[in-house]
């Protein structure tokens, strides 16, 4: 897993307790969206769980022993999710997925992937994908099945793709 | 699932045979991932019978290399699934695109048709001989007409010729009246004259000057 670069607000301690002047917490949460995106893009991970969440050093800084409460975190949650890089897994708003880059994006460079390298007209698994020997090098390597399967359905509402989800086959055809 | 593909409002555009690809392509994945963890146990496996061998515990050690010989020949069985999978997929692809090929050529043949029916032989031989009626008709009216040219004009038109030719007969050769007289040779020398010229010309300097 690759390291962070923690920005100068990681080892801030007001930074982990929510501001209560609209300016400056504008900026906060501004801050801390782009940090929370970041470090998904960076550890290739998708999912938050708001419930374990303390476990992750990312809203959790042993080193100025602060950590961001719950309710701040959903706060920004919500915020992303309002930019379209984030989404409730569940209605308890527990579970989230972190998008770095919108869904719409992420079908784009997998379709440009896919024209690029001739799979238009042709079916591909989602382990190929993101799995797969051809896309190492691709950003999308490694990326979260889910939030590939919802990228996938933003090309499929513009007719560049189709799933083919039957049984326990997962994959995908571009057109 | 079921509501999945039933709350799909147009029709699929995949292919039993897309479906066949993904599955065999699935069973790629699951052997590219068996061998993946064959391929590290090997790794552990190596490192364990070393340490094994440190500590003096050969026999253990070449349970442990026989195990891990097993699973090697395992990888290379995957191995020539994996190829067979792969040919099937390429196969599979291939005769997908052939069938395009098909479908280009029929729809081809199709266009092509309809274009000949539109164009039938006899409708052409039909055409090609009226034409040719038509042409013959034209030569027809053209020699009548010429024909009548000739008979009614011919003598005029041959007048006129002649009367141009003896037009330019006569202007190449002017006739000579014979009443016309001459003037006499002059008897004196054309000197002097020169000389008043000469004296004319002089004024004129003179009286530009």
């Amino acid at each position: 897993m690759a390291e962070i670069e923690w920005p100068w607000q990681y080892s801030f301690p007001p930074f982990f307790t929510l501001q209560p002047h609209s300016d400056t917490r504008a900026k906060q949460l501004a801050a801390w969206k782009s940090l929370i995106l970041e470090y998904y893009r960076v550890t290739k991970q998708a999912v938050v769980d708001i419930r374990e969440v303390h476990s992750s050093p990312l809203f959790n800084n042993n080193a100025i022993n602060r950590k961001l409460p719950s309710e701040a975190i959903l706060l920004i949650l919500e915020e992303l999710a309002k930019s379209g890089n984030a989404s409730p897994l569940d209605k308890t708003k527990q579970r989230w997925l972190i998008y770095w880059h919108t869904l719409e994006e992420w079908g784009e460079i997998i379709y440009n992937w896919a024209q690029d390298n001739g799979f238009i007209g042709s079916v591909c698994t989602l382990f190929e994908l993101t799995q797969g020997e051809d896309t190492t090098d691709q950003e999308f390597y490694g990326l979260d099945t889910e939030v590939l399967i919802r990228a996938l359905r933003t090309l499929e509402a513009n007719k560049k793709a189709e799933l083919i989800l039957f049984d326990d086959n997962q994959g995908v055809k571009f057109f | 699932m079921g509501i999945f593909f039933s709350k799909k409002k147009p029709p699929s555009r995949v292919t039993e045979q897309d479906k066949a690809i993904l599955q065999l392509k699935q069973t790629r994945d699951k052997i590219k991932q068996y061998q993946r963890r064959i391929e590290q146990n090997l790794g552990k496996e190596r490192l364990l019978a070393k340490k094994l061998i440190q500590n003096k515990q050969k026999e253990r050690a070449l349970l442990l290399l026989r195990k891990k010989k097993f699973q090697e020949q395992i990888l290379s069985k995957t191995d020539g699934q994996l190829e067979n999978l792969e040919r099937m997929v390429h196969d599979l692809e291939f005769a997908q695109v052939e069938l395009k090929v098909v479908d280009g050529l029929k729809v081809g043949n199709v266009a092509l048709k309809k274009l000949n029916d539109l164009l039938s032989i006899d409708e052409i031989e039909k055409v090609m001989d009226e034409t040719r009626e038509g042409i013959e008709k034209q030569r027809e009216i053209d020699a009548i007409l010429s024909g009548e040219l000739t008979e009614n004009d011919e003598n005029e038109v041959e007048a006129e010729l002649d009367a141009l030719l003896a037009a330019e007969v006569e202007e190449k050769v002017p006739e000579v009246p014979e009443d016309v007289i001459l003037p006499d040779v002059p008897e004196e020398l054309p000197e002097k004259k020169k000389e008043r010229t000469k004296e004319n010309t002089r004024e004129a300097i003179a009286l530009e000057a």
